[in-house]
């Protein structure tokens, strides 16, 4: 039985358990206290690993592998296509009309071929409650719920509620509540579990203690009468109650959290003059709109755009993801593509003097050479997926075609009907991706036709060959040093050469630089760092670092570059080693810029205070017995080495969150070039990874603490998202039947992230051996397929050999 | 034709007669009469007071016949600031203002013993709040009249209470009746009388309002200065706010108090999460327009208001710059010729290059002088509430009278319904909209808005004292409420009401005799059926609060029998909250307190009701400790009625239940018919099926 808490933060839990309620003498989160501190064991030390965001975080959570979900929103750059990963209510709707039946979660992972662990237990073994990574709507729920309310309370109790203010979403959990009780006593239901947000919504809302205490004691009340739920059940003495949470909350009562608007700064002519696209509307709450459920895309539209006025539906140039709202995530348009756009305006002008329109030319062609190679691969890879997605696409038709029509009771017990489903939604987003994809090649094919010998580009139909809503492919820190804009004031300029003048012509940005300084005049709580964005992050490809540098100790497979001013920054590098290990490094360094041929130059430097991560000048900084600071934290060391040094620190296990948020992991649908594919299957790997490889932002944008980037509505509660401890420590807590073995009144103080739930669970569970212990037989996954680490602590007594709970011993995921 | 005119002479008669009750009774029917005075008095000096650190304190001053006076004072600062700063405050009024102010006043009816479950609280006297001079009850019933028309002058009468904590259903049904006879009767006599009569309540309702409203800051305030006060028992002060926050509901009166704690609760969120919420609104919108916020704090911190500035160099600096005033609500400042030859209240600070407001001496500061534009209150449900246009007096007030006008029109001239369809739908459609897009004409929280600013003003030090006057002047002049008295004048009120509660609270036939007339009515239900006590409160309603019944009996007799009856309330209402929130009432609760009040129940069972029963059953379910489960059946035995009884045959038929138990309830239901205690027929077959003896 798994209780998920949404932000639950293990501090602020541990806080309350320990106080006393003057009433009862008890402590004021009973339950807790009573099953989980005095009666079971907790993990005091549990993190987030990544950012301290629903999505990405329930994803670790559920799946026990490295992160493939980088959001709560993700935007393709071709084809603007968004994957809303908490949205639930499209969902619904579109099972109703039989066109989905999982959370888009769930079926992203199918495509990457990432099992959950709900997908080890059959249908009828399972209870999901609603959550991100649900399988299966259940209908049935909110009929109950009405009617259980109705025969649960009396009329005297109906009129008090009635003038009080009935909650349709306490309707539904009781619901959920009441499902979950009744089965827990079928003995083949192995697995449960309940999903809440409550608590963090009252945070994002309200700092203040009575409203948070308010919301823990609603929790320690489910807790309990899960408890004891559990205890009246068939399999009391196997059953294992653990209740886990995917991040912390930055709420503090002493601080409103300050919103800063990432959209209107990008709007702005200072910001760029883009046009935007969001998956949420900006003041939803406020708009007559905001009640259309279907969250399509938003697009707010400047009148500062320096070359794109009017065409905001057509060609926005940046996309925002600022969910978990301590983060954001930004896609700004390919610069080129802004460049080739710009000229193809201007040679369109009728006005355009000869030289200039000569000089244009030659630029135009110019850049889209410079690109040339690197499209060109792009597009015939592309055109290859496409071909074996097509052909996969028939094969599904074909399967989808030959499913049954009509399922009887007992094949929806066994989720037979559900399956079928899947496999038609399946093929209709597979048709989507078909089509959406094939224009972008289109689009890039007529580009790439172009050629200076051969068109006139004064007569180019410009959406023919610059897709619409397209980003392209992602800047890379050159382009975003020197992002093109628009054109200067003056308009196009010539070099003495008669070429054109690319310094005095077009207007750049550098983006590191001015989202970093920008600062407000609005920050009335002292104590708040009038910066509104602390750093920036961005990937860099390790073969121009090593092309920078001789140095074979900065040899690295990721490199990621921290940005916090011109002198104040940073790389983290990383290694990959055999059996999953991975070696981080984090180099101090200062001005790096990268040229237009992809070069890299950066200063190193020495450590000192105030750079990203601030790890210099923490004191909770925790290393080996006799370490000396600089020369350890210089060094290369695994993450778990890392966690332990850093857990404690102000950005807790940020450096290797970092990574996991920008670093790219293969799984077995994205790696083409595993032995026995076939062609085909070679190519839809090929196609996988790139579709993820497509969802990475330009800029990782990291606030600073007690600031947000919601522009939604307003959240001076709390937020979460960034690498703050305060909003990566979790909540991690075990008890159980006595045949669980779960230890009692233990505190594990030992660093754990959200990578060692999955197998911690089914070492538990008995589907995974104990560490240490002889392997026996039955075990359908081996330990090495888990990147985390088992919490060892939890078997460390001596327990009676778990059984192997699933029948199912095939991995099957349905 | 002569019956049809003597019947509407009738009417017209009766309507006259409840026109006049409408405007002169309000204030009077909280004024309960004597029947019978009762004995001596004396006043006391204070015996108890908080921290010395608090802006609060309490003074308890025991009344005779068993009853304590709770006041909490507080320094008003800003007053005594506003008096320094008028021409025409004498010495003495300047050395007044600096004293202590007393502001809420809570009687506790202890019944004479130092028994906490036998407590019980009853009116909240909010001294500000008073009975309204002739002239202003006469302006309140004007209809269209939306001003103040002066202040009351000295009085030496007892306040009225804003509540009757013991007795707040009564409140309902006074409301639900003169709402009905408004409907039936005053409205079908035309224009004058309905608008006449509508506007008259209205106005009543919006001044009690306001002042239950800043009766709700006070103790807030208090409670969060002072913390646990051994003065009130734990929850007690909650308790008491949710039961004022509840006057605003139209059925809140007979909400189960087993649901105070949640109300408070809910609604303290609420308004905090709606204040944060105005806050960042406020802020963000300042930062977009290029404004400067800057909130107010209450103080407990909790920031219920803002201003806002223009900066006088930014007025040239963004000369035809586009003004997004959708959630401000006020003019553009950047081509405002006010602002540019602006000669009222300014102020300079300093900033730092990052925009950090700084010290003047900070090297690299420079001084920016700011104009005030707008404040706001922010708690008004989901944008900022404008309250003062610094350039515009009469905007905020424009707001203030809009919905009221249309309502007012609505109503009292188109003669429309709530209940007409057209109406109706297109009132939903305003409502939603106007809502949705945040509009700030939600006049309850407008309310709220008003008294906290005079609040804020009144408690707020560190205001400068020219802008807290241009502020009060011009919150003066928005008021809408004829019954409204000014600020100045609300604190000599205060003063004078509470010497005259204490004054009445010394004479042996005040506060002792209305104490002794209450605690009478509270004997009601002990000597009469739910019938009679139902026809009781029907005449108590129909007769405008004038009669109430009460029993006959020497104060003694009555502190006595009220004193089982309400411990039986309070453990009544403990073992309820325990059952209600417990799956394990060990974890969850002290069980010895539980045993307590089940002990307790079982010795005067005989009086405890079906709801009493429910939970001791619902304990005795979710418990292991056998004590109390002992405990629990002796008390559904001892219970004389009939869900006791159903719940003790429901125990013996479980066969899943431990076998002690079965048997201990089926003797428990044998001896329970031997007595001929209350008992359903399906559980009497159960009992005569048992056998044996």
């Amino acid at each position: 039985m798994i209780l998920k808490v949404d932000g639950l933060p293990g501090a602020e839990v541990d806080r309350y358990v320990r106080e006393r309620d003057p009433r009862t003498g008890k402590s004021l989160l009973p339950w807790i206290d009573h099953l989980f501190y005095e009666n079971g064991t907790r993990v005091e030390n549990f993190y987030v690993r990544g950012m301290s965001l629903s999505a990405p975080s329930w994803s670790l959570l559920d799946t026990g592998q490295h992160l493939q979900i980088k959001g709560n929103v993700e935007f393709d750059r071709f084809t603007q296509h968004s994957y809303d990963y908490l949205s639930f209510l499209p969902v619904w709707l579109a099972n109703i009309a039989k066109r989905r039946i999982d959370m888009p979660g769930s079926e992203v992972l199918d495509e990457l071929g990432v099992p959950l662990l709900i997908d080890r237990y059959k249908n009828y073994e399972r209870y999901v409650s609603f959550q991100t990574y649900e399988r299966g709507i259940h209908y049935s729920l909110l009929e109950g719920a009405g009617k259980n309310y109705l025969a649960t309370h009396s009329p005297e109790e109906l009129f008090d509620e009635w003038t009080l203010g009935i909650g349709a979403r306490n309707m539904i959990y009781d619901e959920v509540e009441r499902e979950l009780i009744q089965r827990l006593n079928d003995p083949r239901v192995r697995y449960l579990d309940y999903y809440t947000s409550e608590f963090d919504h009252a945070a994002h809302h309200n700092r203040d203690r009575a409203t948070h205490l308010a919301a823990l004691q609603e929790l320690d009340g489910i807790v309990g009468r899960i408890w004891t739920a559990i205890e009246a059940s068939p399999l009391a003495a196997d059953t294992a109650f653990i209740v886990v949470s995917d991040h912390g909350i930055n709420s503090d009562e002493r601080y409103y959290s300050q919103g800063f608007n990432l959209v209107k700064l990008l709007a702005s002519a200072e910001g760029g003059g883009h046009h935007i696209i969001t998956k949420r509307r900006l003041l939803n709450d406020y708009a007559l709109k905001g009640i259309y459920p279907l969250v399509p895309l938003i697009t707010t539209t400047t009148p500062d755009s320096y070359y794109l006025k009017g065409q905001s539906s057509d060609y926005p140039t940046a996309l925002v993801d600022f969910d978990g709202n301590e983060r954001s995530g930004l896609h700004l348009r390919d610069s080129d593509l802004n460049l080739l756009h710009i000229l193809l305006l201007q040679l369109q002008r009728r006005d355009l003097a000869p030289d200039v329109r000569r000089a244009a030319t030659a630029a135009f062609f110019a850049a889209l050479d410079r690109r040339r190679p690197e499209w060109q691969r792009t597009l015939e890879e592309l055109q290859e997926e496409l071909g074996a997605l097509h052909r996969l696409i028939e094969r599904q038709r074909a399967l989808v075609v030959a499913q049954p029509k009509k399922w009887t009771p007992k094949d929806a017990a066994v989720g037979r009907d559900k399956e079928a489903l899947r496999q038609a939604v399946r093929l209709d987003s597979w048709q989507g991706d078909e089509l959406d994809y094939t224009e972008y090649a289109r689009t890039l094919e007529n580009l790439l036709a172009l050629k200076a010998e051969n068109v006139d580009p004064a007569h180019i139909r410009i959406p023919d060959v610059i897709a619409k809503g397209a980003m392209g492919t992602r800047n890379n820190i050159n382009e975003l040093q020197n992002y093109v804009v628009g054109l200067m004031p003056t308009g196009l300029q010539l070099a003495p050469d008669g070429a054109l003048d690319m310094a005095r012509s077009f207007k750049r940005i550098d983006y590191f630089a001015l989202l970093r300084n920008t600062t407000v005049r609005n920050n009335v709580q002292p104590g708040l760092d009038n910066h509104p964005i602390d750093f920036l992050a961005a990937q860099l490809p390790v073969e121009a670092l090593r092309s920078a540098t001789g140095d074979p100790d900065l040899r690295a497979d990721d490199c990621i570059w921290l940005y916090r001013g011109d002198d104040r920054q940073a790389l983290v590098l990383a290694r990959r080693e055999r059996g999953d290990k991975i070696l981080l490094r984090y180099l101090p360094i200062a001005r790096l810029r990268q040229d237009a041929d992809g070069r890299i130059s950066f200063e190193r430097q020495a450590w000192r205070a105030d750079l990203p991560l601030k790890i210099w000048e923490d004191a909770n900084v925790s290393l080996p017995a006799g370490a000396d600071r600089a020369a350890w934290l210089s060094g290369w060391h695994t993450d778990v080495e890392w966690l332990h040094a850093l857990h404690q620190t102000e950005y807790s296990n940020g450096l290797i969150g970092l990574h996991e948020e920008l670093a790219k992991f293969p799984t077995l649908a994205t790696e083409p070039d595993v032995p026995g594919l076939t062609r085909d299957e070679q190519l839809m790997h090929r196609f996988r990874r790139r579709q993820r490889t497509l969802i990475e932002t330009d800029l990782f944008v990291h606030a600073s603490n007690h600031w947000n980037f919601d522009v939604r509505g307003f959240n001076p509660g709390g937020n979460h998202g960034s690498f703050q401890r305060v909003s990566t420590h979790s909540t991690l807590m075990f008890a159980g039947g006595a045949n669980t073995g779960i230890p009692r009144g233990l505190i594990i103080s030992e660093p754990y992230d959200s990578l060692s739930f999955v197998p911690t669970v089914l070492t538990l569970t008995g589907q995974l051996p104990v560490p240490g212990a002889m392997l026996s037989v039955g075990y359908a996954q081996a330990p090495g397929q888990f990147p985390g680490r088992v919490i060892t602590e939890l078997f460390a007594a001596p327990r009676q050999p778990a059984q192997p709970v699933s029948t199912d011993t095939t991995g099957s995921r349905h | 034709m002569n019956n049809l005119s003597v019947g509407r002479g009738a009417r017209q008669t009766i309507s006259i007669f409840f026109s006049l009750l409408f405007i002169f009774l309000p204030a009077a029917q909280r004024t309960l009469r004597a029947q019978t005075p009762v004995a001596d008095t004396q006043l006391v000096p204070p015996a108890a007071s908080a921290p010395a650190q608090s802006d609060f304190r309490l003074e308890r001053i025991p009344v005779a016949g068993g009853a304590e006076l709770l006041t909490i004072f507080g320094k008003l600062p800003g007053v005594a600031a506003a008096e320094r700063m008028s021409q025409h405050a004498s010495a003495s009024d300047m050395e007044e203002a600096d004293q202590d102010v007393p502001l809420v006043t809570i009687l506790r009816d202890t019944l004479g013993d130092d028994v906490r479950e036998n407590d019980r609280l009853r009116y909240v006297w909010m001294h500000t709040y008073t009975r309204p001079r002739a002239e202003q009850r006469a302006a309140a019933a004007v209809p269209f009249f939306y001003n103040r028309v002066g202040n009351k002058g000295a009085t030496k009468r007892v306040p009225p209470p804003v509540v009757d904590l013991a007795a707040t259903g009564r409140d309902v049904w006074q409301k639900l009746f003169w709402t009905a006879t408004q409907a039936i009767l005053l409205d079908s006599y035309g224009f004058m009388l309905k608008a006449t009569t509508r506007t008259y309540r209205r106005n009543v309702d919006d001044y009690r309002k306001a002042h239950i409203i800043s009766a709700l800051a006070i103790l807030s305030l208090y409670e969060a200065q002072t913390g646990e006060q051994p003065v009130f028992s734990p929850g007690e002060l909650q308790e008491i706010q949710a039961r004022l926050m509840l006057t605003e509901k139209t059925f809140g009166g007979i909400v189960d108090d087993i649901y105070l704690q949640r109300v408070y609760q809910q609604q303290t969120s609420q308004w905090r999460d709606t204040r944060g919420h105005n806050w960042e609104l406020l802020r963000q919108q300042a930062e977009a327009t290029g404004l400067i916020f800057e909130p107010l704090e209450l103080p407990d911190g909790s920031t219920t208001h803002a201003l806002l500035w223009v900066a006088r160099s930014d007025l040239d600096a963004n000369r035809g710059r586009k003004f997004k005033g959708r959630f401000l609500n006020i003019a553009s400042p950047w081509d405002d010729r006010r602002l540019r030859a602006w000669q009222g209240y300014t102020e300079t600070r300093y900033y730092d290059a990052d925009n950090r407001v700084v010290a003047a001496d900070t090297p690299g500061a420079h001084a920016v002088e700011l104009l005030p534009l707008a404040l706001y209150g922010l708690d008004h449900p989901k944008i900022p509430i404008l309250l003062v246009d610094f350039r515009n007096a009469f905007n905020p007030k424009e707001r203030e009278m809009s919905k009221r006008v249309l309502e007012d029109v609505a109503r009292n001239v188109l003669a429309v319904s709530r209940f007409d369809l057209p109406y109706l739908l297109g009132r939903t459609v305003y409502d939603y909209v106007t809502d949705k897009r945040g509009m700030d004409i939600n006049q309850p929280s407008r309310l709220r808005a008003y008294s906290q600013l005079k609040l804020l003003l009144s408690l707020d030090a560190s205001l400068d004292p020219e802008l807290r006057h241009e502020v009060s002047q011009r919150l003066e002049h928005v008021s809408l409420n004829p019954l409204e008295n000014g600020r100045a004048a609300e604190v000599r009120l205060a003063r004078a009401q509470y010497e005259a509660l204490l004054e009445y609270a010394q004479r042996p036939d005040g506060l002792p005799a209305q104490l002794d007339r209450d605690r009478r009515a509270e004997m009601v239900p002990l000597k009469h059926t739910r019938t009679e006590q139902t026809l009781f409160r029907l005449a108590n309603t129909l007769s405008f609060g004038l009669y109430t019944h009460r029993e006959q009996a020497a104060p003694n007799e009555a502190a006595t029998a009220l004193d089982t009856t309400r411990q039986l309330a309070y453990h009544r209402h403990f073992l309820r909250e325990v059952a209600r929130t417990s799956v394990r009432v060990e974890v969850q609760w002290n069980i010895a307190d539980v045993r307590r009040s089940l002990a307790f129940i079982a010795e005067h069972g005989a009086r405890a009701d079906g709801q009493t029963a429910a939970a001791v059953a619902r304990i005795f379910a979710h418990t292991q400790d056998e004590e109390t489960q002992r405990l629990c059946l002796n008390g559904l035995y001892r219970i004389n009625n009939e869900t006791a009884k159903d719940a003790l045959a429901r125990i013996y038929g479980d066969e899943a239940q431990d076998e002690r138990w079965r048997t201990l309830s089926a003797e428990y239901l044998r001896r329970a018919a031997r007595e001929d205690q209350r008992i359903t027929p399906a559980t009497a077959k159960i009992i005569a099926e048992m056998g044996g003896q």
